[in-house]
């Protein structure tokens, strides 16, 4: 018996020691590899409703490294529905047809396992958009059952710590559902899309104050990327030629940037959509490519963004919805910026929001049932 | 320090290309990560309003290199300053139009461009026409802003090159990355002349040429130059449009590499004036292989031709010839 057990022991300190040579030895030869400039293992990115005009302007922009960084491989994962399919390979023939260095392969699909297949990013673009004569409930109804299918699948096949961010609308809602039906992928890695808002308000105030507007930064969009969306400019500041100077000090005119600036900012998909006869695809690829960006590889020092993630009841709100916040990135994780102080004109708004949300998601799961 | 912004026109912005292009160049895409940009956008006044559109979408985007947008209908105001001019707006052919006149048309719109171009670009302001028909566009720009550099007048011939390269690493199964050197001769129609006579593949075991890889010259010299000749077709086939993407895409890679300078041993493909090398008839705008250094282009030179590439590249010098001919009778 003793002899069993101690040859037993023996193997498995062989088997130990043989496991932690490999180990260094990899992380060695990594190492090393980055010192010769060896090429990065390429990160899988999905596109939903990638035939679609967002879906069209995000893919070349995430081909060219916009969205992880222009030393990262990227092989593009697009994923629409079997009407599109031939529009979606007119896509593919054109991601091949550009020769891109970075990307190192494409796989076009109305397959959801195979498109989620490992996936390392998620971008979830498709959903059902809002026709004329629709009720809330019924895009709501059809979004509810479209995000709870992509979840499961997400879930199954998706590579571990598969980061998602949703765009598609109602984002904060969607974005809901699929954490609800995807119970294995972690919170903090589903998001969505308020970074259009918060560069929106970025853009309005360097018009504004007539500076360049990466000169400007900490703005805040708080709550549901919808018309109760609230831009908050009491902590943004302005790099001048006499340092940070805040943004309400410089614009001078509190009454605008309480009420006319924050509609510009709420109502401005719709001026686009008036001015373009088509929805804002530009920008919000650019936007999503900006909110991965800093999710992945960090934000600067002293700057924020907005990003719609789980809450977890900072500054008042129900824990339990995907509100946007005030977050900084660090080494692949966001965190909420704590502290800021919340007047009360910005308590309501905030608050108001948050009702718009805590009702959508009333309406979704009577949806479900 | 940062560098001084360059000014980059792109003319009929509002449409689907411009649309494609403009993020990429407030990008850095077209001429580097670290060169500030202000864009230029013109397109006609039935656009104005979707021209705004982009414009402010371009604010939205809070892009860190785009120092300023300027989007208008003056063609004056557009190319006050510019360094890049890259000329997507032109006519297009509608059903039931004759050659002669979707080219009567251009040859107009060419022909203001020019002289507002040549009036008040940037000095060395560097020109690359998109607009079909690309070749023959260029030229009459080039003659009608006789002050503007021959040298500085080019067409996009970049997208079919890029389209070759995708062919090959398709065929090859191998990273278009590690394909090169194809060669897109002539005229941006379905006359050009895809040649991989000389076009490597980087392999474990070094440099390759296509040609012994591929194995199959009745493939290299059939279907192969067809795919990319209709690869257009193909695309508006498939998405009921023409292709912006990659069109917006090449056009970035047309102008990084001449201002920025092609990898060592690398060369590109673009429509260029000919000087009468490789016995193309000097006066054309033909797209030729080359390299890029100090932002200027050269011809690379002593290329083998063989018989089945004199043919091609005299057929296609021919069909330009011929266009020049009708762009002239429609000037008069």
């Amino acid at each position: 018996m003793e002899s069993m057990e101690y040859e037993y022991i023996q193997l498995l300190q062989k088997i130990l020691v043989v496991s932690v040579s490999l180990y260094l030895f990899r992380k060695i030869i990594k190492h090393m590899a980055s010192f010769m400039n060896v090429e990065k293992e390429p990160l899988k990115v999905l596109v939903t409703g990638a035939a679609g005009q967002i879906g069209y302007a995000l893919v070349p922009m995430i081909a060219r490294g916009e969205m992880l960084g222009p030393d990262q491989p990227v092989i593009l994962h697009m994923l629409d529905i079997e009407p599109a399919m031939e529009a979606l390979n007119g896509v593919k023939m054109e991601l091949i047809d550009a020769a891109f260095p970075l990307l190192k392969g494409v796989v076009a699909t109305t397959n959801a396992v195979e498109a989620c297949e490992d996936v390392n990013i998620a971008i979830m673009v498709g959903g059902f958009p809002r026709k004329e004569g629709m009720e809330r409930k019924d895009v709501m109804s059809k979004n509810v059952s479209i995000y709870k299918a992509q979840a499961s699948a997400l879930e199954k096949h998706a590579a571990p710590n598969c980061k998602v961010l949703v765009v598609a609308n109602p984002a904060n809602t969607n974005a809901l559902i699929l954490k609800e039906f995807a119970p294995s992928i972690p919170e903090k890695n589903i998001s969505c899309l308020t970074r259009l808002d918060h560069n929106r308000a970025l853009g309005q105030i360097s018009e504004r104050l007539n500076v360049d507007v990466s000169y400007v930064k900490n703005v805040i969009i708080w709550g549901n990327h919808s018309s109760t969306q609230y831009p908050d400019m009491n902590h943004a500041t302005v790099i001048t030629s006499s340092g940070e100077k805040s943004v309400r000090e410089l614009v001078a005119d509190d009454q605008w940037l309480k009420t006319e600036f924050i509609t510009t900012v709420q109502q401005r998909g719709a001026a686009i959509i008036k001015a373009q006869k088509l929805s804002s695809a530009l920008s919000a690829a650019s936007a999503a490519c900006d909110h991965i960006r800093d999710w992945v590889l960090g934000t600067p020092k002293g700057t924020w963004v907005s990003m719609g993630v789980y809450s977890d009841g900072s500054y008042g709100i129900p824990s339990g919805l995907i509100y946007s916040f005030p977050v900084t990135c660090e080494k692949g994780e966001w965190s909420i910026v704590q502290g800021l102080k919340i007047d009360e004109f910005s308590r309501e708004k905030m608050d108001a929001t948050a009702n718009e949300l805590i009702e959508e998601r009333s309406l979704a799961h009577s949806c479900l049932n | 320090m940062a560098k001084e912004p360059v000014r980059v026109l792109v003319t009929g912005a509002a449409g689907q290309i411009g649309y494609a292009l403009v993020p990429m160049v407030a990008r850095g895409i077209m001429l580097g990560l670290d060169q500030p940009v202000i864009l230029h956008m013109l397109d006609i006044p039935p656009a104005a309003e979707a021209l705004n559109g982009v414009k402010m979408e371009l604010v939205d985007a809070a892009f860190p290199l785009l120092k300023g947008v300027v989007a208008t209908t003056d063609v004056v105001e557009a190319c006050t300053g510019v360094n890049i001019a890259v000329m997507v707006g032109g006519f297009p052919r509608k059903e039931g139009m004759e050659r002669k006149d979707v080219m009567s048309k251009n040859v107009s719109i060419y022909k203001s461009q020019a002289s507002a171009l040549e009036q008040h670009a940037a000095a060395n302001c560097k020109v690359l026409v998109v607009a079909n028909p690309a070749n023959t566009n260029a030229l009459i720009l080039k003659e009608f802003a006789p002050s503007i550099p021959e040298k500085n007048i080019t067409c996009l011939t970049r997208l079919d090159h890029n389209r070759a390269l995708g062919q090959i690493s398709e065929r090859l199964k191998v990273q278009v990355s590690d394909v090169k050197n194809a060669i897109i001769w002539g005229n941006h129609s379905s006359s050009q002349y895809p040649d991989v006579n000389h076009a490597t593949v980087k392999t474990p075991a070094g440099e390759r040429p296509v040609r012994e890889l591929v194995a199959n010259d009745e493939w290299l010299n059939g279907e192969f130059i067809a795919t990319v000749q209709q690869r257009g077709a193909a695309i508006i086939k498939a998405r009921k449009l023409s292709s912006a993407l990659s069109a917006a895409s090449s056009a970035c890679d047309h102008i990084r590499d001449w201002v920025l300078g092609t990898p060592e041993g690398t060369w590109v493909s673009m429509g260029v004036y000919s000087d009468g090398s490789y016995n193309v008839p000097a006066g054309l705008i033909y797209s030729f292989p080359v390299t890029c250094r100090n932002g200027e282009w050269t011809i690379v030179q002593g290329l083998s031709i063989n018989e089945f590439s004199r043919k091609k590249l005299d057929a296609t010098a021919d069909e330009l010839t011929e266009e020049k001919a009708l762009a002239y009778s429609c000037i008069s």
